[in-house]
């Protein structure tokens, strides 16, 4: 998908990232359960089976949270972009930190009787009728094993596998992860006695989850908005007016929302326009924020890579996206809305020839 | 408004290890601001958990005493009193989520010597019971009291299981315990009633349904809430016995 044909393994960002996370991880579960310790105020020091799980547990939580507010901080501020590199990897590790929670538990809570701790796990509290004493366990398995899901079929093989929709479609479902999770928290550890700390922190989670999901939403919608001139200009046989060429700075593109919410990236380069399809063909990244490097567009979010004329990634690679056809007439680019098929060479239009 | 990428704006490639310097502070900055609040969060959390109390095995303190078992529902053992304290009845249970309904059974009426470790918190005391003999120890041959009627009262409180609760698994209450209640009462170990007031100056009460016999599913609904209910007390040496009348039982909260 890169022209520069390097390999993606290894590298020094990746291992930054993960060291980061690691480092994080490890400072968490060290204070929770050596650490802070010391500081409580017990009559008794809490038993180790149930500090750790608490620790897990937590981390778990505030990890899935970071994980939710990359996304929107990403599309709010690019400079947030490079924490979308690598995502995976946070996922993966959140799944484990989880798994290890659940086995914490399950050793502790569900074992030591003549019942099997799976079956324990399952049949000890069926109240499923009633919210206070809800089996808050079943909505932390539901979290669980979607993460399981998502965390296995985050590397691209399966991506390829599956095709970009259908993973897309199954990815999205770590907001039902998070909302079991938040279910699962409320209606388990902050039904105890009351605890400040820990409700005010799932509080703030879901607050700053929904408050940049909700100020994304809010930014993507004004931008639609704001591309009525392309929606409801001047119209000339078909083609809809995307703006002037100065409005687009050398390399970079301006994004232009159609009718049917279709978004088509209009690059600049090379004393050239051409114009494709704004959703990358490996996540959906946003092509428009990206810029053209190499000679190619390159997506933002993981530096997937693709020939400005005909969009198609540089060969060995297949990735095909759509193309659009453009015109010039003074400095007013037109774009002709009908999407052409993934890969269709379109003649870039060479800036000056329509003056 | 149209989302424009500029020329000047630093543009991150992961597969590359040059980063924008712009983009690489940030990341640090984010870095240390996301490490050191996990940090912080950790530190916070942990530090302020609620006191789950100093209920615990008392390992230390190993139990071998003479006496009678009896089923009242649930098993328990009687013993007779001293120079320095009155009859005692214990509360017992078995190794893990078990209770002893067989070794009650197979031993009641006849004395023995009952070898286990106390779990204890305040005045509520199981015994985890490790061996049961016949004995031909004086102590344990003895005629218990009958129970003493303490007439009827509505309790507000919770239904725990009295192993968990008395320090097995701490803080052995609450909702978030109430999986591990239900496990353990349906193993065998005993429930007891934790009310918020006391009755003759006692806060944990063996339970029985209100014709003093064993509790069943019904129970389930209202295990770990806290709940209000009627039933009639009667004292066994030391150890009250709550035959609560749950179709009184209301959730409070």
């Amino acid at each position: 998908m890169s022209v520069q044909y390097t390999p993606v393994l290894w590298n020094r960002n990746k291992l930054v990232y993960d060291a980061v996370l690691l480092i994080a991880v490890a400072l968490y579960l060290y204070v929770f359960i050596r650490y802070a310790p010391a500081f409580e105020d017990v009559t008794k020091p809490i038993d180790g089976a149930t500090l750790r799980m608490r620790a897990f547990g937590s981390c778990a939580f505030l990890m899935l949270t970071v994980i939710l507010c990359i996304g929107p901080l990403a599309r709010l501020d690019r400079r947030f972009l490079p924490l979308l590199y690598n995502r995976r990897h946070f996922g993966v590790l959140t799944a484990g930190i989880a798994a290890v929670h659940a086995n914490y538990v399950l050793g502790w809570y569900y074992n030591f009787s003549p019942t099997d701790k799976y079956v324990a796990l399952l049949s000890s509290n069926t109240s499923y009728g009633q919210i206070l004493g809800f089996p808050f366990e079943a909505l932390g398995i539901g979290a669980l094993l979607i993460l399981f899901v998502l965390a296995a079929t985050s590397h691209d093989f399966w991506l390829s596998f599956l095709g970009a929709p259908l993973w897309k479609a199954l990815h999205m479902s770590i907001y039902i992860a998070y909302a079991f999770v938040v279910l699962h928290v409320a209606l388990g550890a902050l039904q105890g006695p009351g605890d400040p700390i820990l409700t005010s922190l799932v509080t703030a989670s879901v607050v700053l989850v929904c408050g940049l999901h909700f100020a994304t939403g809010r930014m993507e919608a004004a931008r639609e908005r704001g591309e009525a001139t392309a929606k409801a200009s001047l119209q000339n046989a078909g083609w809809v007016v995307a703006g002037e060429v100065d409005e687009i700075d050398e390399d970079c593109a301006k994004v232009v929302t159609l009718d049917d919410d279709e978004r088509v990236a209009i690059f600049k380069y090379d004393g050239k326009l051409s114009a494709i399809t704004n959703a990358c063909a490996h996540q959906n990244g946003p092509l428009g924020e990206g810029k053209v490097l190499w000679g190619c567009i390159t997506c933002p979010w993981h530096g997937y890579q693709y020939n400005l004329a005909d969009g198609r990634a540089p060969e060995p690679f297949t990735e095909k996206i759509s193309t659009y056809r453009l015109k010039l007439i003074g400095s007013t680019v037109l774009l002709d809305p009908k999407a052409l098929p993934p890969g269709t060479h379109v003649e870039p239009v060479r800036l000056g020839e329509g003056a | 408004m149209s989302w424009k990428q500029t020329k000047d704006a630093p543009f991150f490639v992961g597969y590359l290890n040059a980063v924008p310097k712009p983009l690489a502070v940030f990341a640090l900055v984010f870095s240390l601001c996301f490490v050191g609040g996990m940090g912080l969060a950790a530190l916070a959390l942990s530090s302020t958990q609620n006191d789950p109390g100093n209920g615990g095995f008392q390992w230390g303190n190993r139990f071998e005493q003479a006496g009678m078992l009896e089923l009242r529902p649930y098993p328990v053992f009687r013993v007779p009193g001293d120079e320095e304290s009155g009859p005692r009845t214990y509360m017992l249970s078995g190794q893990g989520k078990r209770g002893v309904f067989g070794q009650a059974e197979a031993n009641a009426g006849t004395p023995v010597t009952l070898r286990g470790v106390p779990v204890n918190r305040g005045d509520l005391t199981m015994i985890q019971v490790g061996n049961v003999e016949a004995t031909e120890d004086g102590a344990g041959n003895f005629t218990p009291s009958d129970a003493v009627p303490l007439g009827r009262w509505k309790l507000a409180g919770e239904i725990c299981d009295g192993k968990c609760y008395a320090g097995a698994m701490r803080p052995g209450q609450g909702l978030a315990h109430k999986a591990c209640a239900d496990l353990c009462i349906t193993g065998g170990i005993p429930p007891v009633f934790v009310s918020t007031g006391p009755v003759e100056g006692r806060s944990f009460f063996l339970m029985a349904d209100k014709d003093g016999n064993l509790l069943g599913d019904e129970i389930q609904g209202l295990l770990a809430l806290y709940i209000e209910v009627e039933g009639d007390v009667e004292r066994l040496d030391d150890l009250l016995v709550f035959k609560a009348d749950l179709s009184t039982a209301r959730i409070l909260k």
